[in-house]
């Protein structure tokens, strides 16, 4: 593939996403980002929404369901949390301590459902709907059900949530690690070859069990610093969220999964998710824009129509290509 | 093989449904009063303030048990604890959830419990259909009207104060509180909303509508620079375009302080809600810059758990035509850390506002007009 | 003569793995009645509120069957009981004719299955990701209908008188018994259910046997949708009303039950008619006994783990004769 065509193709759907939202809201008279507050929230939307769907991707893309992504990111944060306050009493270096500690405990969470899962050879989506009432249960007891609010209130994460280069940085951190762990590292090829033919890749004395176990750590670690992004945006966390009540925090990750592997064809997957999140993150900056407009009914209908659209071309492309091309003579 | 043992084990069950029916346990009068709780909300303030005073304090001065369901998501789920509560021999069923009140009267006037509304109140339609049934003990709670006059005084409140910008959160509008309060603080605030200004002109329109629409809201002295609601991944950026214009008030109809206490007092905006009387916002109010708030407090509920037990010791309240209680109970208003201190104090532990030497004058037979009176007292 | 006994051994604990469910469904419904009995409530009246429980989830759940025994997976049906049932209830209440209302239920729900399935067949969209859209759709819209139409009571309903006539014991049981008779006959005496087992089994070669894998899966949907309709009607009767939240747990809980009757949930040729209907009572039961064990408040976290650990037990040993190699996907 040329050069020019892999740029085109990878940046082809942000800038087609940016200029309509761009134009639509020129047409509302509205501003996408109004101020540097709304760029600081986009940015932390922008990355929330690319580490959740790496994490979805690590596991789905290897034929591994997993709903307890959501309780993962839940539990992590709420005994980071806990843990921050015991140690600095909400002082200097909190914010910092509750991410190091989010992102310990989710890879601890995350080991722990993977090694239910290698050690009882279940499916995982099975092992993963154990696992979500296990950590909510665990969430719900260790708050009382409670919001989690005293523990997460304080000038360093008041700090952490008012600048956007914090979660810049996270970004670019991730985005580099994953890349290179998953594309330039032994793991990485195992992953692959395990990805694309199971039972060649195990014949062949790839070690598919510590492969999944980094998997799920990885995974774990990357919802541990979900769940203390969210944290820090919210300034609280739910305790109370029991029978599947967290769950839903990996619906809003399909939609930037597709596009960012559509993208990744042109370049690179995790490229193409962090770019998927910027489009995810621009739209809904226009929906706050609009709010007034779109209700929440609307903004989820409209996220599912665009999930269908986006899947029905994905999976027609061929079919589309081949009705549209010009009949020669 | 296996399905013969299936067909035998639904034959089984069956049987034993059919077969199980009858046979009485009643609890002997002697025993402790049973009353179980329903709730919808396990993790809010008030939600923990209220079976804090229940479970803590009236618990421990009458002979009576309490038992707290776990979060109903549905009226499925409210029908089935009903059942369960008569199934295990309670006396009554008091109501914090709301998903189908009338479905839960009719399930408590089955099943012989003793059924009373803690917080809110039926719609009138509602109150008509059952006042006069048995088990139906009442409400003492806001009423709409009530709730229309809690976001109209803080709306007043800030208009008279001269307040050129505000920005209104309408919490999770559709939820009926939500709306009548909404309602009210555009009206406060001097505005008409599609051209109404009265209460159910307004709140009309806002359920069709299932929220603010800004162009159908004209004030005159008072400019709504932003409106949003829900919680969800908008929700901050539609709070900061409301702060990054600087509005003079952030005038919120729930759960402002417990979602946006950080953003609020980080850029200096002066806030107000309706919420509860609790250590987070004494803090706030001390602290932060919530200036206004307006509340239940934990022991508001005390009334309605004498009426109750009352009912169940065979000394119903009933009106002069002998219906159900109906009384709407008013929000304690604190403007400065001083006056919201008095009320939170007032009001803890051991000695709360319906404390037992005040319930006990209501315990018996007691004519309607005094628990009226004791309700109107606090 | 070794491998004999490998065989005999295999198909022994076959006989046992398969009796598995029934057994815990016995056990379950035994140390159920002893703890009523001890803390001396009235079994009666809980037997009734068990079955009340369990009906809705056990009807939805054997007309989903027939789409999990394709290998698929439904999201979306707890979204599309409620959308049918709000549906219903605005019918009523414009037309007070008690057939159409239910007209109107079984129309809905299987249009809404239909809808599914051709999104999925026609458009080849991985029918996960269509039901989670069809999910946030429908639950989005009855959201809007019901907060509009419901006003000030936040739900809207039927007379109760309505269906009060149909609200006990002997109907529901017809009406379970009727639904589960037909599915079972579909399921295990016509070329339906064998081609669907057989497609979910193998789809490779199904589709090379000549069966016609869209038609099939059509039909899965259809037989669901009925599955749905039933279960809406049935919510009805229980309590005439609906509010946003009506069936909201139903979606999940499907996945749980059919798992834990017995089912895998790839599918295929173990599909079990039954598992539906064992595993929903047999969840129903466990939870009801473990709330009834572990004290409120707190102890709702705690029971929801144990329910969580009991399940992954059931699912690990009646998965034990299918460990393979690899890690299962």
């Amino acid at each position: 593939m040329k050069t020019s065509r892999k740029i085109i193709g990878t940046l082809a759907i942000p800038c087609i996403v940016a200029a309509i939202l761009l134009i639509l809201c020129a047409i509302g008279g509205k501003s996408m980002i109004a101020n540097r507050t709304g760029f600081n929230y986009f940015v932390q939307y922008t990355a929330i929404v690319m580490i959740t769907t790496m994490a979805l991707s690590v596991n789905l893309n290897s034929g591994r369901f997993d709903f307890s992504l959501g309780s993962m990111a839940v539990l992590s944060s709420v005994l980071a949390a806990k843990v921050t306050q015991q140690l600095l009493h909400g002082g200097t270096g909190s914010a910092i301590a509750m991410l190091v500690f989010g992102i310990l405990f989710g890879a601890i969470l995350g080991l722990a459902s993977g090694a239910l899962y290698v050690s009882l050879k279940i499916p995982p989506i099975i092992t993963s709907l154990g696992v979500t009432l296990i950590y909510e249960g665990v969430t719900f007891t260790v708050t009382s059900g409670k919001y989690v609010m005293d523990e997460v209130r304080n000038p360093s994460m008041t700090a952490f949530a008012g600048n956007w280069y914090f979660p810049a940085i996270l970004i670019v951190v991730v985005l580099a690690l994953m890349i290179y762990l998953f594309d330039h590292t032994r793991f990485g090829y195992d992953y692959k070859a395990l990805q694309s033919g199971q039972k060649v890749a195990v014949n062949t004395g790839i070690r598919e069990v510590p492969n999944a176990l980094l998997c799920y750590v990885i995974c774990g670690a990357l919802m541990g610093l979900v769940g203390f992004l969210n944290a820090a945006r919210s300034s609280n966390i739910n305790g109370g969220a029991l029978n599947f009540g967290s769950i839903g925090i990996m619906f809003t990750a399909f939609l930037p999964m597709f596009i960012g592997g559509y993208i990744g064809r042109f370049s690179n997957d995790k490229l193409g998710y962090f770019l998927a999140a910027v489009c995810m993150s621009m739209l809904n900056s226009t929906f706050a824009a609009f709010s007034n407009e779109i209700s929440a009914s609307m903004q989820s209908i409209i996220n599912a129509v665009l999930l269908v659209v986006f899947l029905i071309y994905l999976n027609n492309e061929g079919l589309l290509k081949k009705l549209f091309k010009p009949i020669k003579a | 093989m296996k399905k013969i043992f299936a067909m035998l084990l639904a034959l089984a069950m069956v049987f034993a449904l059919v077969a199980c029916s009858g046979g009485d346990n009643k609890a002997a009068e002697d025993k402790p009063i049973k009353i179980g709780v329903l709730v919808a909300d396990v993790s809010g303030e008030e939600a923990l303030g209220f079976r804090a005073y229940y479970e803590n304090y009236i618990a421990k001065n009458y002979n009576v048990t309490f038992t707290y369901t776990e979060q109903l998501a549905d009226a499925a789920a409210e029908k089935s604890a009903i059942e369960k509560f008569a199934a295990q021999g309670y006396d009554a069923i008091l109501s914090l959830s709301s998903a189908d009140r009338a479905t839960q009267i009719e399930t408590a006037a089955a099943n012989k419990l003793y059924y009373a509304v803690v917080s809110g109140m039926l719609d009138d339609a509602q109150f008509e259909q059952y006042k006069s049934n048995e088990y139906f003990v009442g409400q003492v709670g806001p009423s709409m009207d009530t709730e229309f006059e809690a976001g109209y005084a803080m709306g007043k409140h800030f208009a008279d104060q001269g307040v050129k910008t505000v920005g209104i959160y309408g919490a999770f509008i559709p939820n009926p509180m939500h709306v009548y309060r909404t309602a009210g603080v555009l009206a406060g605030l001097g505005c008409t909303y599609g051209g109404a200004s009265d209460k159910d002109g307004i709140a009309g329109q806002l359920f069709g509508d299932q929220g603010v629409d800004m162009s159908k809201v004209a004030c005159t002295d008072v400019q709504v620079i932003g409106y949003f609601q829900g919680f969800g991944d908008t929700t901050f950026d539609e709070l900061f375009a409301i702060v990054g214009q600087t509005p003079d008030a952030f005038l919120s109809v729930g759960m402002a302080t417990t979602f946006f206490v950080d953003a609020l007092n980080g850029a200096k905006i002066p806030y107000a809600d309706i919420d509860s009387f609790t250590t987070g916002n004494a803090a706030n109010m001390k602290d932060g810059t919530l200036v206004y708030l307006a509340g239940k407090y934990s022991s508001s509920i005390g009334p309605i758990f004498v009426a109750t037990l009352n009912a169940v010791k065979g000394n119903p309240i009933r009106d002069e035509n002998g219906n159900a209680i109906s009384l709407s109970q008013n929000y304690l208003v604190a403007t400065d850390s001083a006056t919201f201190d008095s009320i939170f104090n007032g009001d803890k532990g051991d000695n709360p506002i319906f404390n037992k030497e005040a319930l006990d004058k209501v315990i018996g037979k007691v004519s309607y007009s005094d628990f009226a009176a004791l309700v109107a007292s606090k | 003569m070794e491998s004999n006994q490998i065989v005999k051994r295999y198909k022994t604990r076959q006989r046992i793995i398969d009796v598995l469910p029934f057994f815990a469904l016995v056990l379950l419904f035994g140390l159920f009645c002893a703890v009523v009995q001890a803390k001396g409530y009235r079994l009666d009246m809980y037997l009734r509120i068990i079955f009340n429980e369990g009906i809705v989830l056990a009807v939805v759940a054997t007309g989903a069957v027939f789409i999990y025994s394709l290998g698929s997976f439904d999201i979306s049906l707890g979204a599309s009981t409620l959308f049918s049932a709000t549906l219903g209830v605005m019918t009523y209440n414009a037309t007070q004719s008690l057939p159409l209302m239910i007209l109107v239920i079984f129309g809905v729900a299987i249009g809404c299955s239909l809808l599914s399935s051709v999104l999925a067949s026609v458009f080849h969209i991985p029918v996960f990701v269509t039901t989670v859209a069809m999910m946030s759709v429908l639950s989005a819209i009855a959201a809007q209908i019901i907060t509009t139409n419901g006003g000030a009571l936040g739900g809207i309903s039927i007379p109760s008188e309505v269906v009060a006539p149909l609200d006990n014991m002997g109907f529901k049981i017809a009406v379970l018994a009727a639904f589960w008779l037909i599915c079972f006959f579909v399921f295990n005496y016509t070329k339906i259910g064998r081609r669907e087992k057989f497609l979910g089994g193998n789809p490779v070669c199904a589709k090379l046997s000549g069966i016609k894998i869209n038609t099939y899966a059509i039909i899965a949907f259809v037989m669901a949708g009925i599955g749905v309709g039933l279960g809406a009607f049935l919510t009805l009767v229980y309590t005439p009303s609906v509010t946003a939240s009506t069936a909201s747990s139903i979606g999940m809980n499907i996945v749980v039950a059919i798992v834990f009757g017995g089912m895998p949930i790839s599918g295929g040729p173990r599909s079990r008619i039954y598992s539906a209907l064992v595993g929903g009572f047999s969840y129903i039961l466990l939870n009801n006994i473990l709330k009834l064990i572990v004290d409120s408040g707190v102890g709702y976290g705690v029971s929801q783990i144990v329910a969580a650990v009991c399940f992954l037990a059931v699912v690990y040993v009646t998965g034990i004769n299918y460990r393979s190699k690899q890690l299962p996907r």
